[in-house]
């Protein structure tokens, strides 16, 4: 016996409407939050504000995005930030390690790393708009990639604001 | 007597009456009373502390001064889902009714120039549709406007603030809109054709800019523009033409097209199957072919206006483009392969089976297990994810969640290579179907052939060399090679395009094309590829608007609603699969409300069904 036409529509539009959802619960499963507040005193110390800059670079600040650390194979989108604390002293001349890093987040299309091409936002803008403390976290983590963090708060940074 | 007796006495009565007296109060205390009610509330003290704290909050919101709330909830969904259900039937119905009137006019000119009045009764056929989709539209649009205000008002105010000039012109245009769609519908026939297609033209331009402004408020929401970085408008123009806002434009006039052509082929599939004289299956038929041809034919380059959307997207912030093609987003375009994969497969399957109703289809049907066997490998590949879910143990044996072979088909360079290749095939096809049942007789027919086929063969070589090629280079290099394979797959379908008009101009026919005689499961795929197109204009919808993720207009405005997370894509399917289910649901009475147009009127049909009872003898013979 032959189904009637409405059935097979019906059975049509909600068979392949929960194939589709089906699909959709295999995929991984990530709920994004919107970033945490971070509480930087200036009394932490500059590995305690590495910590807190390892939370950022992963989170609000969006740098592994884009970043890899200690990728050894396959093209890279940006250059990868393993032991960058040392090649920071020596990238830009005339720039000691804080001032690159200070300059890469907070004027980062004035040096290109060759190899690369420009795309690095902004970090004390929006979207990203990390503020003054965060700056801080973040140079303190990138300071830790191959090297020792030696930043506090009380260092002023070039080109994000404060005075070289 | 005696003063003693007199004292005794009296102290006796004294103890006495005394003594009655208790008696009484004891046994009154324990005696049965019915309860007293009294009309008169007793002030209890809960009653007096709960009126006081009544009294204290009202004086307390008398003091308070007003501070306009940013959010307010929705019960059980929240605000987040009921703005996005709402919002979504909208745009399905707009895209519906923006479409329809385009592909209407073009048949409509088309009968008009060629004097065939079946593509005239076509047009109108499709117009039917439009009256009530119209209405539809314009609730949920009014529906969405006054959630936005109830439950986002501080960001109403904010997007106000921004795009107050264009709001009036907005609803401005809106009575044109109306005033041409309805003289469109209802004048059919009633003016001379010039003037009727006028009124058309008047629909889709009308219909176009609406479409752009509102555009404009989307795409600034994504990629905001001509504000300084507090948020104050500095230049509407900048505002208006964000860097999103043409790809969106260009994206949703090349989508809307392709959803409206498949679910006007929807409702012919179903009209051929109810049909019950080999006459409306053959119209019916013939209507759905038309309705998948635009459908498909709209859906071929619009993953290249999809390339434009995702280019800008980059260039306006890379790590937006990232986080949505690499990042929390990327999984969504494994779904997307899916969907798509299923379009190309049902559109090809279908046209396969409509080759059945021409004479002499056997010279193109020997073609068909290739292109079946290319889609389906494209499809493959262009499904395979860049990392693979697996446990731990599957995970070590592969070193890593790359797996060592299918880990190379889930990059850029296999996907552009795969979906470029399956574009060429169901053009391909298209070309078979286009060709069945006709033998080309100018001079130059074999040379022709050729230099068709060596265009199809260099765009899928320049496609294929690309896509390998892309393996040995870095990202920024790699991203350009995306534009070779896209501009070969379209010199290709242009230039054959081009070709075969003329190669078949005055074509001998070597069979006649039998319409209605089709399997009914081609009419059931018609109705899948358009609750596919349905479904995939929802997912689309969600990670355009899902991407600014905690910002309701990125970077500019950030989200403090409890609904600022970004939900997971089981959710996000879950919430489009209801969108879909709804429309789906409303588009039914549509196609219901315009087949009425068919039917007997009432007083027609109980006539009818009286004299075939053999009731006829009621009715008063005329003298």
């Amino acid at each position: 016996m032959r189904s009637p036409v409405g059935v097979n529509v019906v059975l049509v539009v909600l068979g392949s409407t929960i194939f589709y959802t089906y699909v959709g619960q295999l995929v991984p499963q990530k709920q994004l939050q919107p970033p945490p507040k971070v509480e930087i005193t200036g009394e932490m110390t500059p590995q305690q504000l590495a910590k807190i800059g390892d939370s950022i670079a992963h989170d609000k600040g969006l740098c592994l995005t884009c970043h890899t650390i200690g990728k050894k194979e396959g093209a890279l989108r940006f250059p990868d930030l393993a032991g960058v604390a040392d090649r920071a002293k020596t990238r830009v001349a005339g720039l000691d390690q804080l001032q690159y890093f200070a300059q890469s987040l907070c004027d980062p299309n004035a040096f290109i790393v060759s190899g690369f091409t420009s795309g690095m936002p902004t970090v004390n803008k929006p979207p990203v708009g990390l503020s003054d403390e965060e700056l801080h976290a973040v140079i303190a983590w990138l300071q830790s990639q191959g090297g020792e963090p030696t930043i506090t708060l009380k260092e002023k940074l070039p080109y994000c604001g404060g005075t070289s | 007597m005696n003063r003693r007796i007199v004292v005794g006495l009296v102290i006796g009565l004294v103890l006495g009456l005394g003594a009655v007296l208790r008696l009484w109060t004891a046994l009154n205390d324990h005696a049965y009373h019915p309860p007293i009610y009294s009309t008169q509330v007793q002030p209890v003290p809960r009653d007096q502390g709960i009126a006081d704290a009544h009294k204290a909050a009202e004086e307390k919101a008398k003091a308070k001064k007003y501070e306009p709330p940013a959010y307010r909830q929705f019960p059980v969904v929240g605000s987040r889902v009921a703005v996005w259900v709402v919002a979504q039937l909208h745009l399905m119905f707009a895209a519906f009714v923006l479409a329809v009137p385009l592909f209407a006019f073009i048949i409509e000119l088309i009968g008009y120039l060629t004097g065939d009045k079946r593509y005239d009764a076509l047009a109108y056929e499709f117009t039917k549709l439009l009256s009530t989709s119209f209405s539809f539209t314009a609730t949920f649009g009014g529906f969405l406007t006054f959630l936005l205000i109830m439950l986002y008002p501080a960001f109403m105010n904010y997007l106000m603030e921004v795009f107050s000039p264009t709001f009036l012109p907005y609803v401005g245009l809106f009575f044109f809109e109306a005033g041409f769609l309805y003289s469109y519908y209802y004048g059919w026939g009633k003016f001379h054709p010039l003037v009727h297609l006028g009124l058309g033209l008047g629909i889709n331009i009308v219909g176009t800019l609406i479409m752009a402004i509102a555009n404009a408020w989307a795409s600034f929401m994504m990629t905001p523009q001509g504000v300084s970085d507090s948020g104050a408008l500095v230049d509407l123009y900048a505002a208006f033409d964000n860097y999103s806002w043409m790809p969106i434009n260009i994206h949703r006039f090349i989508g809307n097209v392709a959803f409206g052509g498949s679910v006007a082929a929807a409702y012919a599939a179903w009209k051929f199957l109810h049909a019950e004289t080999d006459e409306e299956r053959a119209h019916y038929d013939w209507m759905g072919y038309i309705g998948n041809f635009v459908a498909i034919s709209a859906f071929l380059p619009l993953p290249f206006a999809g390339y434009y959307l995702a280019k800008e997207i980059y260039a306006y912030n890379q790590a937006l483009g990232i986080m949505m093609m690499g990042g929390a987003f990327s999984w969504l375009f494994i779904i997307q392969a899916v969907l798509i994969g299923n379009l190309f497969l049902a559109a090809n399957y279908y046209l396969w089976l409509g080759m059945g109703r021409i004479e002499g289809v056997q010279h193109y049907q020997k073609y068909v297990k290739y292109l079946l066997a290319t889609i389906a490998i494209c499809f493959a590949v262009w499904a395979t994810p860049h990392s693979l879910i697996a446990t731990a143990t599957e995970i070590r044996a592969m070193g890593g969640t790359l797996h060592p072979i299918l880990g190379y088909l889930g990059v850029m360079s296999a996907k552009n290579t795969a979906v470029n290749v399956l574009i060429l095939t169901t053009y391909v096809s298209f070309l078979f179907y286009r060709r069945t049942g006709k033998r080309p007789t100018v001079s130059w027919a074999a040379l022709g052939n050729l230099v068709q086929f060596l265009i199809f063969a260099a765009a899928t070589g320049i496609v294929i060399f690309y896509g390998v090629y892309g393996y040995f280079v870095e990202a920024s290099v790699r991203i350009g090679f995306s534009v070779y394979q896209v501009v070969s797959v379209l010199v290709a379908m242009v230039s054959m395009t081009a070709i075969d008009i003329f190669l078949m101009r005055g074509a001998e026919s070597t069979g006649e094309t039998h319409w209605g005689k089709i399997p009914p499961i081609s009419q059931y795929c018609l109705i899948f590829i358009a609750v596919t197109f349905t479904w995939l204009m929802g997912l689309m919808g969600y990670v355009r608007s899902g991407l600014r993720q905690h910002w309701h207009v990125y970077g500019v405005l950030p989200d403090g609603s409890p609904d600022a997370f970004t939900p997971t894509l089981g959710f996000a399917t879950q919430v489009i699969s209801v969108c879909v289910l709804l429309f789906f649901a409303l588009i039914a009475f549509v196609f219901w409300l315009a087949s009425l147009h068919d039917k007997k009127d009432y007083v027609a049909a109980k006539a009818d069904e009286d004299a075939s009872h053999g009731h006829g003898s009621r009715v008063p013979a005329a003298s």
